[in-house]
């Protein structure tokens, strides 16, 4: 009966198209759980900042020799993904992107002291930083989602830096924060993912200020020139 | 999150030192920041790209919603005729409105598209082509009495833009899965229209639709791997079943009453099948 055939032929091409969609998914699978562990070795390493002082700019070194590694995967990645296709298969590498603007404008801001931009992030890993019809590139969410978590850090790193006696940090890293805080207020966030992550900047900022506070009262916040 | 400075946070907010609040802090930060503060530029640009991305999406949403809204109506038109006359004219409108619908919003679809990656926006627009490929698949049921194939569907959203002033072509992106899916909710028609054709005497239709729903069933069951489709399964299941319950009631007492007499006291006599039709509105 034609009827058959046609709804056949109808399902046999889907059931092809999405045996190749699997295939093409479980390559992308496959690197970024290669990228992922790179980065997650970054990420430890550069918990070296909360406890040693000395070894920041080393392990800046031996991060940005990471980022390269991470560079030749993020390659191998743009020829696995189907260039139309950046956003059908994004969730598999989004925690992982998110996780490398972060750790690079940690990297960044540590050997700088500045916010790394959109551009710069996308050029360390290689990708393109403009969102176009086609090709792989750096999502910007993905970019503020990692700056999000880099105040987060930095919090941490605050408290971190008093307890070892770094008065001058805290200082540093308020004025940073709150700059990045007040550059966040400039966005229209929607009732997504991003908002949810910059729910919790209140708390990174409110960390850091009771930091700053306790050194005020005690007398312990450098003179405002060493600080400007 | 015991901070180090909690005990003399709840001092200063007792005290009557309250007046720098965090917020104000915040403030204070944000306009003693200058215009042209390498920040600020930052995240001016990002504000600017994710407005754009989200008016973007409002707008096919509301695109989105259009073609949901006449997709709906077409399918009822449809469902209308109930003599063979009154087909042809209906096959006419309906071939007319699919092709309006296909020049009007699916267009603009497509357009506001043309240089935004393609998956990005397609949880905004698949409502939409789902409800539109089950109007499309519908028509070409009736029409030609054979289903339309993905690739046809795509190739009828193809267009070539001539009135600006470059000329290119342009297509609306189609994806498969938003055409399996349409598809699925076609048995819902069709069983539908198993049922309203024993009401109106036609029982060749009826077996006619209740083979397309059960070769379709099949075919899902076959499927591996969507999600979506999963999901869609009980709802086609339950089709097929009401489906063939028409047809088994049309072919078991069917034979007892000449066609006739089955045109009018039709409703009556099948209440039950009626009653199962399902869910979804006309409108």
């Amino acid at each position: 009966m034609c009827e058959n055939h046609v709804i056949n032929t109808i399902f046999t091409d889907f059931q092809r198209n999405m045996d190749m969609d699997q295939e093409i998914r479980e390559v992308i699978r496959n690197i970024c759980k290669d990228v992922g562990q790179i980065s997650r070795e970054a990420t430890t390493l550069l918990q070296v900042i909360h406890h040693s002082d000395k070894g920041i700019m080393a392990a800046c070194v031996k991060a940005r020799d990471l980022f390269d590694k991470a560079r030749e995967g993020y390659a191998r990645l743009k020829e696995a993904v189907p260039p139309n296709d950046y956003y059908k298969y994004q969730e598999h590498w989004r925690n992982m992107t998110q996780r490398y603007c972060f750790l690079i404008a940690l990297t960044v801001w540590l050997e700088t002291g500045i916010l790394a931009t959109h551009e710069t992030i996308a050029q360390v890993l290689g990708i393109c930083p403009l969102e176009r019809k086609a090709g792989f590139h750096l999502d910007i969410e993905d970019y503020l989602n990692g700056l999000l978590q880099l105040c987060s850090e930095l919090a941490r790193l605050a408290v971190n830096s008093v307890t070892r006696g770094d008065y001058e940090k805290p200082m540093q890293i308020s004025k940073f924060v709150m700059e990045l805080n007040a550059g966040f207020r400039l966005l229209n966030l929607k009732n997504d993912h991003l908002r949810k992550r910059f729910d919790v900047l209140k708390y990174d900022v409110k960390k850091i200020e009771e930091v700053v506070y306790d050194l005020s009262i005690r007398g312990l916040r450098p003179k405002p020139e060493s600080v400007l | 999150m015991p901070g180090p400075g909690k005990h003399y946070r709840g001092n200063r907010k007792s005290g009557n030192n309250s007046g720098t609040t965090l917020a104000s802090v915040a403030r204070e930060t944000a306009t003693s920041l200058p215009a042209d503060s390498p920040v600020l530029a930052i995240f001016k640009e990002a504000a600017y790209k994710l407005n754009e991305r989200q008016d973007r999406h409002e707008r096919l949403v509301k695109l989105s919603r259009d073609v949901t809204i006449e997709s709906k109506r077409i399918i009822f038109l449809l469902h209308s005729p109930i003599t063979k006359d009154s087909s042809e004219n209906t096959l006419t409108e309906a071939k007319d409105r699919i092709q309006k619908l296909i020049n009007g919003p699916i267009r603009s679809i497509g357009l506001e598209l043309e240089f935004s990656p393609a998956h990005l926006h397609s949880r905004a627009v698949t409502a939409g082509f789902q409800e539109y490929i089950e109007a499309r698949t519908l028509l070409s049921l009736m029409a030609d009495k054979r289903i339309i194939t993905y690739p046809e569907c795509q190739k009828e959203l193809d267009y070539f833009i001539a009135d600006d002033d470059y000329q290119r072509p342009l297509v609306t992106m189609l994806p498969e899965s938003d055409y399996m899916l349409g598809l699925a909710d076609l048995t819902g028609e069709l069983m539908r229209k198993a049922i309203n054709s024993i009401s109106s005497g036609d029982s060749e239709e009826c077996f006619q639709a209740c083979d397309v729903v059960r070769h379709l069933y099949t075919g899902y069951l076959g499927i591996t791997g969507s999600r979506l489709l999963v999901r869609k399964l009980s709802t086609t299941r339950a089709n097929v079943h009401k489906a063939e319950m028409a047809a088994y009631a049309l072919r078991v007492r069917g034979g007892e009453a000449p066609a006739p007499l089955l045109l009018a006291p039709g409703p009556a006599d099948w209440e039950t099948p009626r009653d199962l039709s399902d869910d979804e509105g006309y409108y």
